[in-house]
């Protein structure tokens, strides 16, 4: 530090500290990166080197094309043996790209990996600044001078190793849940599979056929539910609900909710003897309040498990008391009108969430009037209404005269792709379910005429294009570019008029349809919200899990430990879901196999002697990381679970008692920064100013 | 072509069937930006779902696309947008229904502006700012008007009334003083 500020503010930063730091200065090397011409390109790397080398403490400067190369990285490892260099800053990218990279290069040479400090002039300068080449160099010189200031500063720390339990929680049971689930049992770790429903299966088990290749869902997707019940490692919760999770990565203490079933899951053999006693008949949820369920049910005849289960809500004996018609009906003395609700405490290592998605559900006073028009239907409807197994056994009709239509229209981007409804992302496979639904009306009643109002057609898998053509070409399907403006009925025939432009035609079109199936999107599940705060997950813009990097680790989240697959990290098909799975599980296996994990050490911590135990860190911690506990010199003093935190700064920003520091962004660390920014050159023109100092109390 | 297409619309279809091939000079790449500057969002985000045609009250009369002049709008095509302004009612269906959030009755009005700037005046739009200055209201009294409006038992209108003498003429002040009246050649109207 060549000119502290004169007024020097912070009172940590006493002056006794900085003599001490001058005495002791550290050597320091700066390596400038040129990105290619990602860095080179906008900012003048040369002069920003030589401006590098002058500052105070730096022995050594270079510049690199690419510093995260081999060549580069030779580079920093020669510099630190031969200059003898105790700090190492690289101005490079975003330390969330290259920091690793860096820091096991830096320790290869044997200095502590976390004496290596990143300056950002590539995301905060060079790609931002891109039109200003003069003041994105001086930009560049001023972050490195702050850089060089704190790097200064920097202490040596130490990574820790936790141990990790071998056992996997996966939430949702659907197609995702399931393969993760099986995928982690055949490693060879003991699983917990937590569902909602009395049985697995998901979204999928629900579906008719899937696209491109037209195999019946469920028929695919049964013989994995009944692999996955019969697993010697894999544990099935049905019917029961996560209700708090806490700990840290290798060591969660998980809380199961396993809801009344009202039928010993032992003892139920699933004949079926309680549901033909049973007098109570209503509307099933599975097949979307077409068919009907008894009050004792399965959802659906392939369910897994294969046990009964009494909805509390319609059971008569619940109701008022009499009844139970089930009790005498059940040969093996299953059912208990008084079971409780139990909680089960797991010890857990790894945890997948595949909480999966909704269906769009239209609006009361949308203008495709779902909620007035019996002829206008929700895809999933359909999905029931063509399947084999559902309440028609297969038979399309349409629900105002259960007559089978001739003339079917699909509109699609219903709650997808829409600014106004907020929902901006396309949910990826309404297009190719409208094109497969398209085909399995056609192969059920060659004679209809189908139609599809589309935006813009995303046929962009595997086999999806080929599906789409033969749709046009051998089943002759319309395609109509349009997004209909207008739906009326006709009160006698209960059939409904499409009002559209036909875009490509440039005209105005009204044509009479007898089934209407709107192609809705997928939102995030309800269920899904519930889980994201229990375990303190991030969401993207638009309201599903967000993923650690994009890109590089998709199916990761911000909380170690913690994994993310299939519909609840965004809309997706079930190839890509299975894939996701099985991503999450290996992802989820590796610290398992490890059995031990390391925690950086970029963490809070906390100075007992400073804290009074006020607990305002607990609660504004985001993660749960510090807890308040009994000192050994007595009282109540703030604690931070190291493997929870994630050195946010949260607490140590908040703290009354400036009690708590982050590791490598102390107070003392960061004013460093500040004056550094603030005290030696011009950024306009690279010279020294130097009557211009200001001091930090006036800023 | 109908009277009221000829009025509103004409010139755009003519100039389409001329025009074959539509050469790049004779687009206008920052046309998009002309419309945001006048109070038009951003046309660039619409996805040409033709759901503002679908609903647009004009398009039962009248061979009138709101889509096909936001994609004028995109494409620049300046020349052809700007004989269709006119014939728009601002009444909002399009911008209630539009899925990306887009304004097409503001694009109209902004097209308006330019146009206006540009020197294309209709010949109605002067003769209902000329009644205006002159009488107050952008349509000329008329005495079978006052006829029936007596019959009714109504007052007379108001440009009628000796005390509305100054209304208009307050009128004027402003049309003069915005250097409307300069714009579309109505200075001797408002010298008076």
């Amino acid at each position: 530090m060549t000119a502290p500020a004169p007024q020097d503010k912070g009172a940590t930063t006493s002056g006794q500290d900085k003599t001490k730091a001058a005495a002791s200065a550290p050597r320091i090397g700066v390596f400038v990166c040129h990105c290619g011409s990602n860095i080179a390109g906008v900012v003048d790397c040369g002069k920003v080197r030589e401006a590098a080398e002058k500052l105070p403490g730096v022995v050594v400067a270079k510049e690199n094309k690419y510093t995260c190369s081999d060549l580069g990285q030779e580079e920093i490892i020669k510099a630190i043996k031969e200059h003898g260099i105790e700090r190492v800053v690289v101005a490079s990218c975003s330390p969330r790209l290259h920091e690793p990279t860096f820091r096991k290069c830096v320790q290869q040479a044997g200095l502590n990996p976390y004496l290596l400090h990143m300056v950002n002039i590539r995301e905060q300068c060079s790609w931002v600044h891109s039109h200003e080449k003069d003041r994105a160099t001086g930009k560049a010189s001023d972050l490195i001078r702050m850089g060089v200031s704190k790097a200064s500063r920097l202490e040596p720390l130490e990574a820790r190793e936790v141990p990790v339990e071998p056992t996997s929680l996966v939430i949702g049971g659907g197609v995702a849940g399931i393969q993760a689930a099986l995928d982690l049992g055949n490693m060879g770790f003991k699983v917990y599979l937590v569902e909602s429903q009395p049985s697995i299966g998901g979204k999928m088990a629900q579906l008719d056929k899937t696209f491109p290749t037209g195999d019946c869902a469920i028929c695919i997707l049964a013989p994995k539910m009944v692999e996955l019940s019969r697993h010697p490692n894999i544990t099935l919760l049905s019917y029961s609900e996560v209700e708090e999770v806490k700990g840290y990565i290798g060591n969660y203490d998980v809380k199961v909710r396993r809801k009344a079933r009202y039928v010993h899951e032992g003892k139920c053999i699933g004949c079926g003897a309680c549901a033909d006693a049973c007098p109570v008949k209503v509307k099933n949820e599975f097949d979307l309040g077409f068919g009907q369920r008894k009050a004792v049910y399965v959802p659906f005849p392939q369910a897994v498990p294969l046990k009964y289960t009494i909805d509390k809500e319609n059971c008569l004996y619940f109701k008022t008391g009499k009844c139970l018609l089930c009790v005498k009906a059940c040969s093996n003395q299953a059912i208990d009108h008084k079971m409780q609700d139990e909680i089960l405490n797991l010890k857990i290592g790894t945890i997948i969430v595949a909480t999966g998605y909704d269906s769009y559900v239209p609006k009361k006073n949308g203008v495709y009037r779902y909620w007035e028009f019996d002829n206008v239907i929700t895809a999933l409807e359909l999905e029931r209404l063509v399947n084999a197994s559902g309440p028609t056994g297969g038979h399309l009709i349409r629900p105002s005269d259960q007559k089978t239509p001739k003339r079917v229209a699909f509109i699609q981007c219903v709650g997808s792709r829409n600014k106004k409804l907020g929902i901006e992302y396309c949910s990826r496979v309404c297009c190719m379910y409208a094109i497969k639904n398209a085909q399995i009306i056609k192969e059920h009643e060659p004679d209809t005429h189908i139609a599809v109002y589309y935006n813009d057609i995303r046929a962009f898998g595997k086999g999806f294009e080929e599906l789409y053509h033969r749709i046009r070409e051998e089943y002759k399907v319309e395609f109509i570019r349009g997004r209909p403006a207008k739906l009326s009925q006709d009160p006698q025939t209960k059939s409904i008029k499409i009002r559209a432009e036909e875009t490509l035609l440039g005209k105005i079109t009204e044509r009479v349809f007898d089934l209407v199936v709107l192609s809705t999107g997928l939102r995030p599940a309800e269920g899904s919200i519930k889980i994201g705060k229990v375990l303190s997950l991030t969401t993207s813009p638009d309201g599903f899990f967000a993923e650690a990097h994009p890109k590089l680790r998709p199916v990761d989240t911000a909380m170690d430990g913690i994994f993310i697959a299939g519909c609840a990290q965004g809309p997706k098909d079930i190839p890509d879901s299975v894939a996701q799975a099985k991503a999450a599980a290996s992802s989820a296996a590796a610290p398992m196999f490890a059995r031990k994990v390391s925690i950086e050490p970029l963490t809070a911590s906390v100075n007992e002697d400073l804290c009074v135990g006020c607990g305002l860190c607990t609660e504004l911690c985001p993660y749960g990381s510090p807890e308040l506990v009994v000192s050994e010199k007595g009282g109540m003093k703030a604690h931070i679970i190291e493997a929870l935190c994630h050195g946010c700064g949260t607490c140590a920003a908040s703290c009354p008692q400036k009690a708590i520091i982050t590791r490598q962004f102390t107070d003392e660390q960061i004013s460093c920064e500040i004056e550094a920014a603030l005290s030696t050159t011009d950024s306009q023109n690279g010279k020294h100013a130097g009557g211009k100092k200001k001091s930090t109390a006036e800023v | 072509m109908s009277e009221v297409e000829k009025t509103f619309i004409g010139g755009l279809k003519e100039k389409l069937v001329e025009d074959k091939v539509i050469d790049e000079s004779e687009l206008d790449p920052n046309f998009a930006k002309e419309i945001q500057k006048y109070g038009g969002k951003d046309v660039m985000t619409c996805l040409q779902c033709g759901n503002c045609t679908g609903v647009c009250p004009i398009s039962l009369k009248i061979d009138y696309k709101t889509r096909s002049i936001v994609k004028f709008c995109q494409f620049g095509l300046k020349k052809y947008t700007l004989g269709t302004r006119w014939v728009c009612a601002t009444c909002y269906r399009c911008y209630e229904h539009c899925p990306a959030d887009l304004n097409p009755a503001e694009v109209m009005i902004a097209l308006r502006h330019i146009a206006v700037r540009e020197g294309i005046i209709p010949p109605f739009v002067k003769t209902a700012v000329t009644n205006l200055v002159k009488y107050g209201q952008s349509v000329k009294p008329d005495p079978e008007i006052e006829k029936i409006r007596k019959e009714l038992g109504l007052k007379r209108v108001h440009s009628e009334d000796p005390e509305f003498a100054s209304v208009i003429r307050e009128i004027q002040v402003l049309v003069h003083a915005s250097k409307y009246d300069k714009l579309i050649g109505i200075q001797e109207e408002v010298k008076l």
